[in-house]
């Protein structure tokens, strides 16, 4: 043993050579510059943090249990230790010392010198050491020490000038780095296949390389190391070496959101250094669902977003909100990107619906990205604010060819639908109302020839069990630096609506190569086409007569729709009498369901080509051009012998319509690390999107011969065509900026400026900026006993602005005159005063959040609030209709609002053992939206159409319910109470006309407007889901719940099933009033009345709570023992059948409180209109990889 | 060394180079995407340009009248469902339900619909007149007193319209009610919302003045039977007076005008301009696309120029063809003899069975329903002349309007002579002419103006379908409330009590 003594210095500078093995991806090139303050710094940076340990600690130990009280007390903690540092190192002993390339021993007589302490140390460790390089000026004691023994396999105490040198219990493991072993292995995904290009990396180091394509590695790596395993999208793992040389693998997919890349459509990020919020969403939870476009299987897979269906036709565009309504006028539906293309959304179709967003085969989507804050979607712009939806589909991946086929068989049912009177109930019920309004009968029940009574369920001529079938094969791999992905799908779907089929075909085809190594080339390219074939449904056609939803309610039972010889009962344009003296005056829809056709085509080919080329290290240069052409069809024939071709004898309409967008887009993009720590990403980019939309048709009508059933028989008649064109340009210069030091302190900012062709003025600006602290990778934390639990915590905070310009005209800005026709000749007339000052509505969205990783990403916690204060909104502004301008409305950016929430995401591997696994996630929203301005004066938006039943409002939510307020049933005389806008109790009597008190004095009437109250919202103020996935030994469960609650829905299908007109009725009417004392809620009948049901005057009897808690999907797999398949070259095949839209919960007395009569209108949500709900879906699927 | 240095040179400028070209492809290969050339409409800036625009822009004048939510159809429409002629068939609220069950509300759509397309009107000649007022120079003198009279015509017809759905008649108290807001100016912008309501009087003064300005300005005639009967010429704006003076009750100067285009003697016509009279079969009248001598002023329609869903004379009033959403009132007009069976007046021809109930054939083109819509027949001229006249109770009068209502009868039933108890007193003879009116315009929009000038009842009517309450004068759903999308903006004017 010897002793060595130590001595004082005055300049401080060091290169610590392990500490740089440590950051191998980024070595340093010398001895840094750095000045003396600084370095002072430094040194106190690392007391500060040991003395933070013990802070965390001794705040744990007082058990404190609020997060947010601990993060202020650390920040309080942090701010007092700064000013205990400045006392601490002026009281040190110092010493200046400048070494290069010194052994320990040499740098430990130095410090001996300079302060006369002594050393204890054996020999022989002083063998292990690594050199030293040191320079510092006047520094303590101690930070030389620390600065020698960093890294170092000893360790040193000091007692009494005596400095003992030991050697550390467990040394690092990048001291035992000296001695490497061979290791190898295989990398399977769950399903046994093979993976190739997983990343397999010795950790802390740049040792490492990918698997090939049977997924193997071999690598030389220090022993004792720790392998990292990761790959995207699937969950990243960690193995040490522990003298093992053999590894085989399996990895997780992740749903775990925390280790993905985030994928903006410009750019790319990992997970970890986002400081936005998004929600990502993989591919392969979409496919296996019986849709026909991918966002109908989006309900409650992610926080933030709220799924609504419109209709339970096939293909009919759901209502789609990201954070809740943020427009008023404008769209509110998301911004829909498809590998860098904006789709077409909204509705393309004729009486058949068609979502544009079906061109799109869910099984060739690899993942979607929910881009929710302003700091994702400020790149986004002026199209930003309604959140963005990037999709990103399937490529392929280095590696043999992959051949996957999976296929559904499936079926359709309808959904749960009201319970009509039969025939018998329905003459009576009738009658009655006639009697009561001093009338004689005028319905008879009908005799069959049998003489059995006629008995018409109407619903059996409409509705039907569909079935469906999905085909999907995709060939996809990899050879050197070229990937490629194929695939050709085919899917045929029969609704439960008779005549509701989808039919798609498709092909697509991705593609990647390196020309040069530093120049990429790909292309992208799809082609779909979709055939959509529906008659006449309730999809935004409450009321049409020809609504076959509505006829199969309202038509009446006792009627036959075929007459004895089997013609159509028919009398004029309606149905016959049968046995009744009242012509009903609605459609007979038999003729509309034996000869009516509409269909709606689209072909949709949706291709980018992009070069890319980095002509300098880091910095790369990009060109895109893409196209997104859609072209519809729609061919519709209405039949001449009832509904909408009677008048005309027939009549045929021809539309072609034509969507193209071009789009191209120049980028700049650095990415890069400075001096080690730095990370820096960069994008400058400019781009040009023009998008076109022109349409032309034909009507014919009268048919010269009934055989003809389609636009191309012979017709009397060419009645109309009609044509449109318009086009805008969107031209913008744009970059964004990600910057972290050491990944724990994350910056990101964005920019864009937009010019958009449809306003008066033009440019917008939209920036974006946020910042992150990953707290659980500072060593403090991981150090402190909440590094053990806490595996991440990340906070974040974001703010930007947004804009949004869908939904406003092509041309608003502009003043037009309309050309037309007056007695033949030419005719001009004011057709749109437009707005000279026109500009962007904006968005200004805060976001702070918190991201936690609990026992290793067992449980992943996010929590988000956000505010989108949304102002500039261009409102029709409502004009007094005296002043005449067209549709007594101004455009102007005028009103404000704002939405905001929570959102709160767990996801959780609750069970994790070998054979049995359970993963769940839950995930729920909350919702306050508030109109806090319209146009000045201008308090409301009420619009008066059939059953207003929404109102707009300053200091409540867009589009609230807005109906009178019903009392109940007058028990003396069964009329329905109402209480008008004085509070007084008044009744209306159908008899008379007559609006009355309920003494019999004289009344006002009734005003929708003046007389109306607001009840509620018709926003959820929560929703969310739950979603469980299962699996034991080779079978899979997965169990999907969707809620959704806080709301209000306006039954008006009930208004229509109590209605006394000759419409049939629900069983509810049973319980009307009939005699004088009897406490009934559903009025007295009086023939012809529509007061009581709510029909003319929307009431407060028809509005429910729209809560409910479905079973949205649940499916069961078996995967086959691959041993059994392996002479037919199948690597996997799987097994599943599932089941979706089962409502477990509501109150809602209709039959589904997820539905949208109004589709996707911002003021007139929260109705239910005539028109049918989802149904429900089995399927049987299975899946096979060859 | 100094070659090395070269080639690094040439490397940064060829990747330079290649990289400006990479870029430059991008930005530069498209048009200014920002100002998309308008191929579907004509600007504001260019609409006066020439003198052919600016004559299409006087026909826009009529097309915008010409809306199906107005004289193109519900205005006639909503006329005849108030009264007592037609029978609801198909109760839809659509079709004029609440209007023929006098249920209507400020919310009502045919309330809001009929204000807004009326004012639509207004605007357009108020936005037409500062426009030509601006492009004087590219019209001669005459055209411009011409556009501006036939824009002032129009103006009036609009303003008469709404003042008698929305207002007390001006009967009721000489005018004092309150009126319209009225808007004289063009509007273009979010200002001026707030106007309150002049008087019923101040609103009758301005459609005299303007239809006097219409009568100073307007050509005698045009060059085109088209054109005389879908523009308004001298006649039409005398025409025009007559029906307003007699609402006003100034008898006075219903003759006066009336004698300006009237012949002092049968058969009646005009004698200056459009050389106005009766057609000599009724039945002609209602041929479809009618541009004969009888009418003064109608709205063309052909089956590319329609009046829209539901908004269709024929739809409502018709069965075959037509969608039959009322029938005639048993005991409304059709009750009287000129339809029983025995009867010999052509205007029988227009009443029909089918499917049990009596309908109206005036407007019989198959969809696209594209009937001819009158506003102004001869006839009327000289009934309202014939009303003055016996108003006027002086036996001079009294012979020269049994005269004129004789004419209207024979031209139908050439050999029927009056009963002397329908003519003998001043007030039967009123009764007379005032049934004949109800015969000769039938389902044409003039049953509820002229119950409303003479302070009478809308009567009850009982459908199978529901009944419709008596409404009297002093009851507030006498007259239409003001809209709610006036008053829920415009706070200074006044609603109606309801």
């Amino acid at each position: 043993m010897q002793l060595n003594a130590t001595c004082t210095i005055d300049r401080v500078k060091y290169y610590n050579k392990l500490g740089a093995a440590a950051s191998l991806q980024t070595p340093h090139t010398g001895p840094s510059k750095t000045n003396a303050a600084p370095a002072v710094q430094k040194t106190k940076a690392i007391r500060y943090k040991s003395a933070l340990q013990y802070l965390i600690k001794a705040i744990i130990t007082f058990g404190v249990k609020n997060k947010l009280l601990l993060q202020m007390k650390i920040i309080i903690a942090l701010l007092f230790i700064g000013f205990m540092q400045v006392h601490a190192s002026t009281s040190a002993q110092n010493i200046t010392i400048n070494q290069r390339n010194a052994s320990i021993e040499k740098i430990l007589a130095e410090v001996k010198l300079q302060t006369g302490y002594l050393f204890v140390y054996n020999q022989e460790w002083m063998k292990l050491a690594q050199k030293v390089d040191i320079n510092v000026k006047n520094v303590p004691l101690k930070s030389v020490l620390d600065i020698s023994f960093a890294n170092q396999p000893l360790t040193y105490s000091i007692v009494n000038k005596t400095i003992i040198v030991q050697l550390k219990k467990q040394p690092v493991a990048s001291y035992a780095a000296l001695v490497n072993v061979e290791v190898s292995g295989q990398v399977k995904d769950e399903k046994g296949v093979p993976l190739p290009g997983v990343t397999v990396m010795v950790k802390g180091t740049q040792i490492g390389r990918q698997t090939d394509v049977n997924g193997k590695f071999a690598l030389s790596v220090p022993e004792r190391s720790v392998l990292v395993f990761s790959m995207i999208s699937y969950k990243t793992i960690e193995i040490g070496i522990d003298g093992k040389h053999v590894f085989n693998v399996t990895l997780e997919e992740s749903k775990s959101q925390l280790n993905e890349v985030v994928v903006s459509g410009y750019t790319t990020q990992n997970r970890s250094e986002f400081t936005g919020s998004s929600a990502h969403i993989s591919g392969n939870q979409l496919a296996e669902r019986p849709v026909t476009s991918f966002d109908q299987a989006l309900s409650g897979q992610a926080p933030g977003i709220k799924l609504t269906s419109s209709s339970g036709s096939l293909n009919s565009p759901p209502v789609f909100r990201i954070r809740g309504t943020n427009s008023i006028t404008s769209s509110a539906y998301p911004l829909i990107i498809i590998d860098g293309v904006q789709a077409f959304t909204g509705n393309v179709g004729n009486s058949a619906e068609n979502n544009p967003l079906s061109s799109i085969n869910p099984d060739d989507i690899e993942s979607i990205e929910v881009l929710k804050d302003a700091s994702a979607t400020a790149i986004y712009g002026s199209r930003g604010t309604d959140g963005v939806v990037v999709i990103t589909t399937k490529r392929g991946k280095a590696g043999k060819m992959k051949i996957n086929y999976d296929t559904y068989f499936g079926m359709q049912k309808k959904p749960k639908l009201p319970e009509l009177l039969n025939a018998a109930d329905y003459v009576n019920i009738k009658n009655e109302s006639l009697a009561n309004n001093g009338t004689d009968p005028a319905f008879f029940l009908q005799k069959n020839p049998d003489g059995s009574n006629v008995e018409t369920n109407w619903y059996d001529y409409i509705y039907q069990t569909g079935h469906s079938q999905n085909h999907n094969l995709s060939l996809s791999g990899g050879m050197g630096d070229t990937h490629y992905f194929f695939s050709a799908a085919y899917t045929n779907q029969t609704g439960f609506l008779v005549k509701n089929t989808f039919e798609r075909g498709g092909t697509r085809f991705n593609f990647d190569t390196k020309l040069t190594n530093n120049i990429t080339v790909g292309a992208n390219v799809a082609y779909t086409d979709a055939l959509n074939n529906n008659l006449t449904s309730g999809f935004n056609n409450a009321f049409g007569l020809n609504n076959l939803v509505r006829e199969s309610m309202v038509l009446s039972p006792n009627l036959s729709p075929f007459n004895a010889d089997g013609s159509y009962n028919i009398s004029g344009s309606g149905i016959g009498y049968g046995a009744n003296t009242i012509l009903t005056g609605y459609y007979n829809p038999l003729p509309q369901l034996q000869h009516d056709k509409f269909t709606s085509e689209s072909k949709s080919l949706l291709g980018n080509m992009f070069l890319e080329w980095e002509f300098v290290k880091n910095l790369k240069a990009k060109v895109n051009y893409s196209l997104n052409d859609l072209n519809t069809v729609n061919m519709g024939f209405s039949n001449p012998y009832q509904a909408g071709g009677y008048a005309t004898n027939g009549s045929a309409t021809n539309t072609n319509g034509l969507n193209r967008r071009t789009d191209i887009l120049g980028q700049l993009t650095y990415s890069g690390t400075i001096a080690g720590k730095h990370h820096i990403s960069a994008l400058a980019a400019y781009e040009d999107i023009y998008s076109l939309a022109s349409s032309w048709g034909v009507t014919k009508t009268n048919l010269t011969d009934r055989y003809y059933e389609t636009f191309f028989g012979a017709y009397s008649t060419v009645s109309g065509s009609s044509s449109s064109y318009g086009e805008n340009g969107l031209r913008s210069y744009f970059g964004n900026l990600n910057y972290d030091y050491d990944r724990k302190y994350l910056l990101s900012a964005s920019f864009r400026r937009d010019g958009y062709s449809a306003l008066a003025s033009k440019w917008g600006n939209f920036p974006g900026v946020s910042i992150g602290w990953n707290l659980s990778d500072e060593e403090f934390f991981k150090n402190s006993s909440l590094g053990k639990t806490f595996s991440v915590v990340k906070l974040r905070a974001s703010y930007g602005q947004t804009g949004n310009i869908s939904g406003v005209s092509n041309y608003a800005s502009s003043s037009l005159y309309a050309s037309g026709v007056y007695g033949g000749v030419a005719s001009l007339s004011t057709s749109q005063i437009g707005n000279a000052d026109l500009k962007w509505e904006t968005s200004k969205k805060t976001d702070v959040g918190i991201n936690i990783g609990l026992w290793n990403n067992r449980i992943i916690l996010d929590a988000d609030y956000f505010n989108n204060a949304d102002d500039g909104l261009i409102l029709n502004v409502p004009q007094a209709a005296s002043k005449g301008i067209p549709n007594n409305t101004l455009t102007e950016n005028i009103g404000t609002m704002y939405n905001r929430g929570f959102e709160f995401n767990i996801d959780a591997h609750i069970m994790d053992h070998t054979k049995f696994k359970w993963r769940a996630n839950f995930n729920i929203s909350t919702l306050k939206n508030k109109v806090t301005s319209l146009a000045p004066g201008v308090n409301d938006i009420w619009t008066s159409s059939l059953e207003t039943s929404n109102i707009t409002r300053v200091g409540l939510p867009v589009g609230v319910m807005y109906v009178v307020k019903t009392t109940g049933v007058n028990p003396a005389n069964g009329l329905r109470t109402y209480l008008n806008k004085a509070g007084q109790t008044v009744q209306y009597s159908p008899v008379t006309g007559q609006w009355t008190h309920l003494d019999g004095s004289a009344a006002s009437a009734l005003d929708a407007y003046a007389d109306g109250v607001v009840m509620g919202t018709t926003l959820p103020t929560y929703y969310g889901g739950f979603n469980n996935n299962f699996s034991y030994a080779n079978l899979d469960l997965a169990i999907n719940l969707t809620y959704s609650g806080g709301n209000q829905i306006y039954n008006g299908t009930k208004a229509t099933l109590l209605d006394n007109r000759f419409f049939n009725n629900e069983t509810l009417i049973l319980q009307r009033w009939t005699h004088p004392g009897q406490i009934t809620d559903i009025p007295a009948l009086h023939y012809n009345d529509q007061q009581a049901s709510g029909s003319v005057l929307p009431n407060s009897f028809n509005v429910e709570d729209d809560s409910y808690l479905k079973l949205s999907y649940v499916s069961l797999g078996y995967r086959f023992p691959p041993k059994y398949f392996t002479k037919l070259h199948i690597s996997s095949m799987r097994l599943y059948a599932a089941a979706s839209n089962f409502i477990l919960y509501t109150k809602y007395t209709g039959s589904d409180p997820e539905i949208s009569a109004n589709a996707d209108s911002n003021t007139a949500a929260g109705r239910d209109k005539n028109s049918v709900p989802a149904g429900k879906t089995f399927v049987l699927g299975l899946n096979v990889g060859f | 060394m100094a070659m090395k240095k070269t080639n690094t040179y040439n490397q940064i400028i060829l990747r330079g180079s290649m990289l400006c070209v990479m870029m430059f492809s991008a930005l530069s290969c498209k048009k200014n995407i920002l100002d998309p050339t308008i191929i579907t409409s004509i600007s504001d800036k260019s609409a006066f340009d020439t003198p052919d625009r600016i004559l299409a822009q006087v026909n826009g004048l009529y097309s915008t009248m010409k809306s199906g939510q107005f004289y193109g159809g519900r205005l006639i429409i909503y006329n005849e469902l108030r009264a007592d002629e037609f029978i609801m068939n198909k109760p839809n609220i659509v079709t004029g339900q609440q209007t023929w069950s006098q249920s209507v509300n400020s919310g009502t759509s045919e309330v809001n619909g009929l204000w807004s397309a009326g004012y639509a009107t207004i605007n357009t000649v108020n936005t037409f007149l500062a426009g030509i007022e601006l492009n004087k120079s590219k019209l001669s003198t005459t055209l411009y007193d011409n556009y501006s009279a036939e824009a002032k015509f129009i103006r009036a017809l609009c303003y008469f319209a709404l003042v008698q759905t929305y207002c007390q008649p001006y009967a009721k108290d000489q005018g004092a009610s309150l009126g319209l807001p009225l808007r004289l100016l063009p509007e273009t912008s979010s200002a001026n919302n707030l106007l309150a309501r002049s008087s019923v009087a101040q609103i009758y003064t301005q459609i005299i003045s303007d239809l006097n300005a219409a009568e100073a300005g307007l050509p005698a005639s045009y060059a085109t039977a088209s054109l005389n009967t879908t523009r308004a010429s001298v006649n039409t704006a005398i025409a025009l007076k007559t029906r307003v003076y007699l609402v006003m009750n100034r008898y006075a100067d219903v003759i006066t005008e009336a004698a300006k285009i009237v012949s002092d003697t049968a058969p009646y016509q005009a004698t200056t301009g459009v050389a106005s009279k009766m057609e000599t079969n009724v039945a002609t009248v209602f041929g479809g696309s009618y541009v004969g001598l009888e009418a003064m002023l109608s709205m063309p329609f052909t089956p590319t120029e329609t009046p829209g869903t539901q908004n269709q004379l024929a739809y409502y009033f018709n069965i075959s063809p037509g969608n039959g959403e009322f029938y005639l009132n048993a005991s409304g007009i059709i009750a009287d003899p000129v339809y029983a069976t025995a009867s010999t007046d052509a205007r029988k021809g227009f009443v029909f069975t089918n499917t049990g109930q009596k309908w109206l054939s005036k407007y019989k083109v198959a969809s696209t329903y594209s009937d001819y819509v009158p506003v102004i027949r001869y006839p009327e001229v000289l009934l309202n002349y014939a009303e003055a006249l016996a108003r006027a109770g002086d036996p001079v009068s009294m012979a020269k309007a049994v005269s004129l209502v004789s004419a209207v009868r024979t031209r139908s039933d050439p050999g029927y002579v009056f009963p002397s108890a329908g003519i003998s007193t001043p007030d039967a003879l009123i009764a007379t002419i005032q049934t004949e009116k109800r015969i000769e315009f039938l389902g044409e929009g003039f049953r509820v103006p002229d119950l409303q000038r003479t302070l009478q009842t809308l009567p009850t009517k009982t459908a199978a379908s529901g009944t419709a309450p008596a409404v009297a004068p002093a009851e507030n759903k006498y007259i239409w409330p003001i809209p709610a999308n006036e008053t829920s903006i415009n706070t200074l004017c006044v609603p109606n009590p309801s």
